[in-house]
């Protein structure tokens, strides 16, 4: 569903340069050297890695609007690094205190946590 | 018992760094909105001091930056968001050296920590905006109070849990104190390529000033000025590349495009003459770009 807006946005991004009748600007990309997105190659690897990231965010309940300006605005490598491994990576978010724990994994980190050797609970507070 | 040696100072050996904070305007939590908050906290912090305007609202921040199932902000997200605000997302470099170098430099940063262990893990953003010499405490917008000290010890442990990951948000024109220029270079053209190129103009020249030596720099600009159809300012900056890479067949064939669209094709041509590639895309390059020169 995302595939047709996504390749236009494609296809006026490489084509952005290209004015056909001046012959074609070399990008600071090149110069740069950064490993991404200079062979056509690589442009449909980009491409197909952004729908999979676009499949993943909506699995995740994000909001369908804002999927394709998020996917939109991450550049080639965050795509790749966010690509292969969306499960696993880490996702900053705890603002405050956490529900649903064990009482034997809440006792453990408060007990690490006045050790300070983490910091989970807002309440505590460390011997150190 | 626990002594010394259960706690190995995780400070690099003989460094001091000095005490120093920032009013760095705080932000209460949110559920699951720590990655933008830390963002709203430091876009803030550079429009109360600079010439700086977000281009972001708070509902647009917040909605670019969760995922609810994952109940928080991915590290890439965080920083294309900051892009999207309209700063530059420069990473920092994973050590103590790096960070107490932006502190010092008054640039307030954002890493991010596990505050739980990494079987149980509590993913967490925290904007650092002082540190406290004396008590050998970082200032950190932690969580429900401004300003919260956090013991360097277990700051380092929960920091560490992240492989020490860290983000320096910037407005343009302002350069991170650790930063490498082709690092530097990178995080801004990331800028550039979500069309903020007048943001980007303006860092690529502090860049040029901080960095005189490095001929790089005229070339990026000269694209940039290009891209904006500035054309005698990007003449004259893929001139000065030239000056130190006389042969360089990028800045030759941008340089000859340039000149054939102001109506010199034949100095474009002979420019073309002396670029030199072995690369056969650069070679292909250069060849369309002539039979484009020849046609006019």
């Amino acid at each position: 569903m995302y595939i047709s807006k996504m390749m236009v946005s494609l296809i006026l991004s490489i084509t952005l340069f290209a004015q056909v009748s001046w012959g074609q600007i070399a990008s600071t990309e090149l110069l740069l050297g950064s490993p991404v997105t200079v062979s056509s190659h690589d442009k449909v690897s980009q491409f197909v890695a952004r729908e999979d990231v676009a499949k993943a965010f909506e699995e995740m309940g994000v909001d369908p609007k804002m999927i394709e300006l998020k996917v939109a605005s991450l550049s080639d490598d965050e795509i790749n690094t966010i690509a292969s491994k969306i499960d696993t990576l880490p996702a900053g978010g705890d603002g405050g205190s956490i529900i649903g724990a064990l009482v034997f994994i809440f006792i453990v980190l408060l007990i690490t946590d006045i050790l300070g050797l983490t910091k989970v609970f807002n309440f505590t507070r460390s011997v150190r | 018992m626990l002594g010394g040696c259960a706690f190995k100072d995780p400070l690099p050996e003989g460094r001091v760094y000095p005490s120093m904070s920032m009013n760095v305007p705080f932000i209460a939590p949110r559920a699951d909105l720590c990655g933008s908050t830390s963002i709203q906290m430091i876009s803030l912090y550079w429009q109360s001091i600079g010439e700086y305007t977000p281009k972001l609202s708070i509902q647009e921040l917040d909605h670019r930056t969760l995922i609810p199932l994952k109940g928080g902000t991915l590290q890439a997200e965080l920083m294309s968001t900051a892009r999207a605000n309209g700063l530059i997302a420069y990473p920092l470099e994973p050590n103590f050296d790096a960070l107490f170098s932006e502190l010092a430099a008054h640039h307030p940063v954002i890493l991010l920590i596990n505050r739980s262990y990494s079987w149980y893990p509590l993913w967490h953003y925290i904007p650092v905006n002082g540190y406290d010499e004396t008590n050998r405490k970082l200032l950190t917008h932690f969580s429900d109070q401004p300003n919260e000290p956090l013991a360097v010890e277990t700051f380092a442990k929960m920091w560490k849990r992240s492989d020490n990951w860290g983000v320096v948000l910037l407005p343009p024109g302002v350069i991170p104190a650790s930063a490498s220029s082709k690092k530097f270079l990178r995080s801004v053209y990331e800028l550039e390529k979500i069309g903020m190129v007048v943001e980007a103009i303006q860092s690529y020249q502090s860049a040029l000033i901080r960095w005189p030596e490095d001929s790089d720099i005229h070339f990026i600009l000269a694209n940039s000025y290009y891209r904006l159809d500035r054309l005698s300012e990007a003449e004259e900056s893929y001139r000065r590349f030239l000056l130190s890479n006389p042969s360089h067949p990028l800045a030759l064939n941008n340089l000859a495009i340039l000149l054939s669209k102001t109506g010199r094709e034949k100095e474009g041509l002979m420019l073309l003459d002396t670029a030199v590639s072995k690369d056969p895309e650069i070679q292909k390059m250069l060849l369309n770009t002539r039979e484009e020169l020849l046609k006019k």
